[in-house]
């Protein structure tokens, strides 16, 4: 309300009354189609404001220009309240609106498309980002191998025990062509191909002659090499411990236990502290706290030989892990075949 | 390899709980898989329960003609026993459980009235002391057993066993005093004397004259030794003796083969002994088998020979499987006197074919397939020789047969301390160098700065300095190396090109609703019939097995497919009916003339519900062909490629509703429905649209960097067009039309509409286009774009014959 009109008003009984009538019906307008009515009673042509102005000249000369004056500005100051009266009644029905369309927020949102990636893929992803943020690069290689590279240039000739360990899957008609029962193989492959320093890891997909609960025919391994000048078992240490922690937490402990492998020497299985129990000992890690996940070691001389590499100048660590044991491990999973069946309701878990 | 504590501590000074000892030996590399306990509960104080008692008197039950009333004395006291079996006599000692004892099969004794006369506990049999599984009566104790004294220090009824993990480059661990000897090195602990002593034989008759033994073919037999035991009694072995065997999980047999499974189970040579009476000719010849010879085995089953199979043959036929199993002719049994006792050396690598051929393990073939220490023979043979007289009686005939083709000579190796700090990044003193290596059985010698170690017989597998390196290592101790990380790295780690648009692949693939599942790479042998695959089709060619477990898992795929139509099937069946899954993975094809497949990496994917989640709101459209297409553009988008599509011919496919995807003129794979009788041979009852690409090729049409282009300060313009053609004409010759005839003012061509019907008349098809056109120097002025439009309208209407539609 404009006080300073108010206060003019008083000179002119007759605006004043209009004024103040119209300013009574713009604020009782309760909605917009009361506001308009309001604007063509006061506002309008045949409006007692619209008439006083329309009658001015007939007025004396000296009543004129107060009419005048005060008239025009009560009905700027009218239009200006039935603005403001608008917007207020615009923006009040508005909301009257919102609120009736409001809807049930707990309602599920629209399912957009979306799948997961397997949890093999995923725990060997995670592997090659741990080993790629140390400084190796991924090699990969046939999965249809011959026993040259599965096992004789890995140190383990025709005839050797532990090539019965492996229960290899051979191809038909094709004499000495076998499917990889490791990933090790790839080894031998990068190293015929690349001088050292080599820092590589090699994921992929193996294959073993076994079928029960704890074995399928296929599975996923993931080998570490690295051939340089003066690597050391320490580094072989060091090199797992960062795996161990960066994969299963920051305090995780490792340890090495003597082990054979024929193209290793000295060759190790690494334990890590049982992340389930922390260590102190559970079903999980048979009460002793450790669980194994890997078998490693530095890369026997015979293995340097059949690649000519010279066993004085350079030395280098090797290592392997299934990936499914360590996704068991990471993730709780109970049965290894479950890997393989595919079940959506598997799959989505992860 | 079980190794039962109470026979360890024979030939090792130890204290150690076995809890410390077994962390010891798995940090030292010798792997514990359990720790068991055989025989009587040893928890509580039972073994105080069980003590050597002594018949004292024996009276008939008054009130039951079966059962007797005994008085037994057991130390200070005599207990009275109710006792259902009568094969004692006054005066026998047994084996008695007092009142509160546990029995090996968790039953508890306590004193009870019997028939009306109280009994103060039990005379066992050997079964329930678990010495063996069935048993006649009680159990008869020899006549020094003492009386009153628990009957654990007298008999191994009560044992802690270790089992343990032998790696195959350590047979000389598969033997109880080979363990005692690492125990010994890895605890510090004094190694007793191995129990090799041997015995005088007696009689003025020689083996020599009475059996003739020789080795044709040195090579499967590096030495062979023989004795003759005459005058044997063969009965059941003594409990200490059954005790010990059961406990290492052997079955015991009779005296004189349980002492030859004792002598290879002590010091790891495994043994045989033939009943002389069942050698035909007194003559015997260790010789590989013949073509046609066969021979049954102890456990009955008639083998069939193939030549080169290493035998001993009499002088008829073989008589054993060299290393392997005897023959039943010659087994030793009851009524057998005369043994002939065989320790040999036979070669791993033929003993390891042979049993492989044979599908026939035994603990003796196990142990020589790794290759044993020759100079075990003579000491199997002093070992067995002095048991068998003692326990089974006779005597040692004069004279033994050793054919020995190459005396062991022992290997020495030069050892430089440097090279143990160099590859172990951790300095371990000389002095320790050496006391380690002597522990284990080398003969070390200082030589300059190095030293010099003697190889003993019984590590073969040490044959280099390296080797050395690691015996060093692992007792000393792997915990103390400090880890570290390699000091020289200047390598730079990453993915390569490929491998990153693969992970993108795979990432976008889930991320537009697909499930990745990773399946067999095997197919099995009927997938080509159930793809409708032609009979010359080259992926009928697969790579097969030799050895497959299944016929469901027998050859190397060469499309994805399968694998994933029975992904689908399963998973239907399984009622999850929500199946769009890919996979990543490799197709095998054989290559003439090469040993090794092309393996090609693949990406390959099955849709068959929405892609998009199903909603309360309602459904989108279900997969189609248009669903799979835009899947496949939308992978070579992904990594900035293109492809184009043709009719394809590819059997297991809609032939209207499928295409081959082409990259620069070459078919990279397939996309479409999947044909209707291909979806009934894998049990699927809907839709499938499928799509299979080769990843390598679909990443070599990517482009690796992006170009910039202006498309902000100039402004294109748009125009649209909708011509009628003839229903046949493709939408691509349309496109290609277009961008020809727009060019080079045209930037981009879309398809925003496409019909037929009653609008456009019969055999017409209506399909409306934008056009953007734009210039990266300029804006371009309506008269331009008016004139490029133009030149496409003439071009469509000259070359298609389409006609404008306003
Ligand atoms: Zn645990």
């Amino acid at each position: 309300m404009n006080v300073d009109l108010k206060e003019q008003l008083k000179q002119h009984s007759g605006l004043a009354a209009i004024y103040d009538e119209a300013l009574a019906d713009i604020a009782a307008a309760a909605a917009e189609v009361e506001l308009g009515a309001a604007r063509v009673r006061h506002l309008g042509r045949k409006s007692r404001l619209s008439r006083l102005l329309r009658a001015i000249p007939e007025m004396p000369a000296s009543e004129r220009p107060l009419a005048g004056k005060l008239g025009n500005q009560v009905r700027a100051a009218l239009e200006e309240e039935l603005v403001v009266r608008w917007q207020a009644l615009e923006s009040a029905e508005l909301e009257k609106r919102l609120e009736q369309e409001r809807v049930d927020i707990t309602l599920p949102g629209e399912p957009l498309a979306g799948g997961r990636m397997h949890l093999i893929t995923q725990t060997l992803w995670e592997i090659e980002d741990i080993f790629t943020g140390l400084g190796y690069r991924i090699a990969e290689g046939p999965e249809v191998e011959t026993d040259y590279y599965n096992f004789t240039a890995l140190n383990t000739p025709e005839g050797h025990p532990a090539r019965s360990l492996h229960d290899t899957f051979f191809i038909k008609g094709k004499e000495g062509v076998l499917l990889r029962t490791h990933t090790s193989p790839v080894q031998v492959r990068v190293m015929e191909k690349e001088d050292p320093p080599v820092y590589v890891i090699i994921p992929g997909r193996v294959y073993r002659r076994d079928s029960d609960a704890t074995h399928t025919p296929m599975f996923h391994q993931v080998e570490g090499l690295a051939v340089d000048e003066h690597i050391t078992m320490a580094d072989l240490k060091g090199t797992l411990e960062s795996f161990a922690k960066a994969m299963f937490g920051a305090e995780r402990q490792v340890r090495l236990r003597p082990h054979f492998f024929p193209f290793t020497e000295p060759s190790v299985e690494v334990d890590v502290s049982c992340m389930i129990c922390g260590g102190k000992g559970c079903r999980s890690c048979k009460h002793s706290g450790w669980l194994e996940i890997l078998g490693a070691g530095l890369v026997d001389p015979n293995v340097f030989g059949f690649v000519n590499y010279n066993p004085d100048e350079i030395s280098g660590f090797a290592f392997g892990m299934g990936v499914e044991r360590i996704a068991m491990l990471k993730h709780g999973v109970t049965d290894l075949r479950m890997f393989y069946d595919n079940d959506l309701r598997f799959i989505k878990q992860f | 390899m079980k190794v039962p504590i109470s026979w360890l501590k024979e030939y090792v000074d130890i204290d150690l709980p076995v809890e410390e000892l077994a962390e010891r030996l798995a940090l030292t590399g010798t792997a514990v898989e359990r720790i068991s306990h055989v025989g009587l509960p040893a928890a509580g104080g039972n073994l105080d329960r069980f003590v050597v008692g002594r018949v004292v008197s024996i009276e008939p039950h008054p009130n039951a003609d079966r059962l007797a009333l005994c008085r037994v004395e057991t130390g200070p006291e005599t207990a009275q026993i109710v006792c259902g079996t009568r094969n004692f006599r006054e005066g026998d000692r047994t084996a008695v459980c007092l009142p509160g004892g546990m029995l090996p099969d968790g039953r508890r004794l306590e004193a009870a009235e019997i028939r009306g006369v109280r009994s103060e506990g039990m005379m066992c049999s050997e079964s329930e002391l678990g010495l063996a599984a069935k048993s006649a009566g009680i159990m008869i104790l020899p006549e020094d057993a003492p009386v009153g004294a628990r009957l654990a220090d007298y008999l191994p009824v009560s044992d802690e066993v270790l089992e343990l993990e032998i790696t195959p480059n350590r047979p000389d661990c598969l033997s109880v005093y080979g363990v005692a000897r690492e125990v010994a090195a890895v605890t510090g602990a004094r190694l007793k004397a191995a129990p090799v002593r041997d015995i005088k034989p007696r009689g003025d008759d020689n083996i020599e004259e009475l059996v003739n033994i020789s080795v044709s073919g040195p090579d499967l037999c590096p030495r062979y030794g023989a004795r003759l035991i005459a005058g044997v009694r063969i009965g059941p072995s003594p409990a200490w003796l059954k005790a010990r065997l059961i406990a290492a999980g052997l079955r015991p047999v009779n005296n004189v083969v349980d002492i030859t499974n004792y002598v290879m189970w002590t010091l790891g040579e495994p043994m045989h002994a033939f009943d002389l009476a069942g050698i035909a000719g007194r003559q015997l010849t260790a010789r590989s088998a013949v073509k046609g010879e066969e021979i049954t085995t102890i456990d009955g089953v008639r083998r069939r020979l193939a030549p080169g199979m290493p035998v001993i043959a009499d002088g008829e036929k073989p008589v054993a499987i060299a290393g392997i199993m005897g023959g039943r002719d010659s087994e030793v049994a009851a009524g057998s006197t005369d043994i002939l006792l065989e320790a040999a050396n036979f070669d791993g690598r033929s003993i390891m074919e042979a049993s492989m051929a044979l599908s026939l393990r035994s603990e003796s073939s196990t142990r020589f397939e790794k290759g044993l220490d020759q100079e075990l023979v003579l000491q199997a043979l002093a070992m067995a020789s002095r048991l068998i007289t003692m326990i089974a009686g006779g005597r040692l005939v004069p004279g033994q047969y050793d054919i020995q083709a190459k005396p062991f000579e022992a290997g020495v190796i030069h050892l430089r301390p440097h090279r143990v700090a160099a590859l172990l990044g951790a300095e371990v003193p000389a002095a320790e160098i050496r006391t380690i290596l002597t522990k284990l059985g080398f003969k070390v010698k200082k030589e300059g700065a190095g030293l010099h170690a003697g190889v003993p017989s019984f590590r073969a597998d040490v044959e280099r300095e390296v080797d050395l390196v690691e015996e060093v290592a692992r007792v000393f101790g792997l915990q103390l190396i400090p880890p570290s990380l390699p000091s020289g790295m200047r390598a730079m780690g990453g993915l390569s090109w490929e491998q990153a648009c693969r992970r993108r692949l795979v990432q976008m693939l889930a991320g537009r609703g697909l499930n990745e599942v990773i399946t067999y790479s095997f197919i099995g042998l009927d997938f080509a019939d159930r793809l409708r695959l032609g009979e010359s089709d080259i992926r009928r060619d697969a790579a097969r097995l030799a050895n497959p477990l299944s016929a469901e898992q027998s050859q190397m795929r060469t499309l994805m497919l399968p694998s994933l139509l029975m992904t689908v099937s399963a998973n239907l069946a399984q009622r999850n009916f929500d199946v769009n899954i890919f996979e990543v993975g490799r197709v095998y094809y054989p290559v003439k003339g090469e040993r090794l497949c092309d393996e090609r990496e693949t990406v390959a994917g099955c849709l068959c519900s929405f892609l998009q989640g199903q909603s309360w709101r309602g459904n989108t459209r279900g997969p189609d062909f248009f669903t799979g297409k835009g899947l496949v553009e939308a992978l070579f988008k992904e990594l900035a490629g293109s492809c184009s599509v043709r009719r394809t011919k590819e059997p297991f496919l809609h032939p209207g509703k499928a295409a081959d995807i082409i990259v620069s003129g070459s078919r990279i794979g397939y996309v479409g429905e999947v044909h209707p009788l291909v979806l009934r041979a894998f049990d699927i009852d809907r839709p499938v649209v499928a799509f299979e690409l080769f990843l390598g090729e679909l990443i070599a049409s990517s482009s690796e960097i992006a170009v910039f282009e202006d498309l902000i300060n100039f402004p294109a313009s748009f125009q649209d067009i909708a011509v009628v053609v003839d229903e046949d004409t493709p939408a691509a010759e349309i496109i290609a039309v277009v961008r020809e005839a727009g060019a080079p003012l045209l930037h981009n061509v879309r398809v925003f509409d496409f019909f037929t019907g009653s609008q456009v008349g019969p055999g017409k098809k209506s399909i409306a286009l934008n056009l953007e056109f734009r210039s990266p120097q300029r804006t371009l002025t309506d008269a331009e774009v008016d004139s490029a439009r133009a030149l496409i309208v003439r071009a469509l209407d000259e070359r298609l014959k389409a006609s404008l539609r306003l």
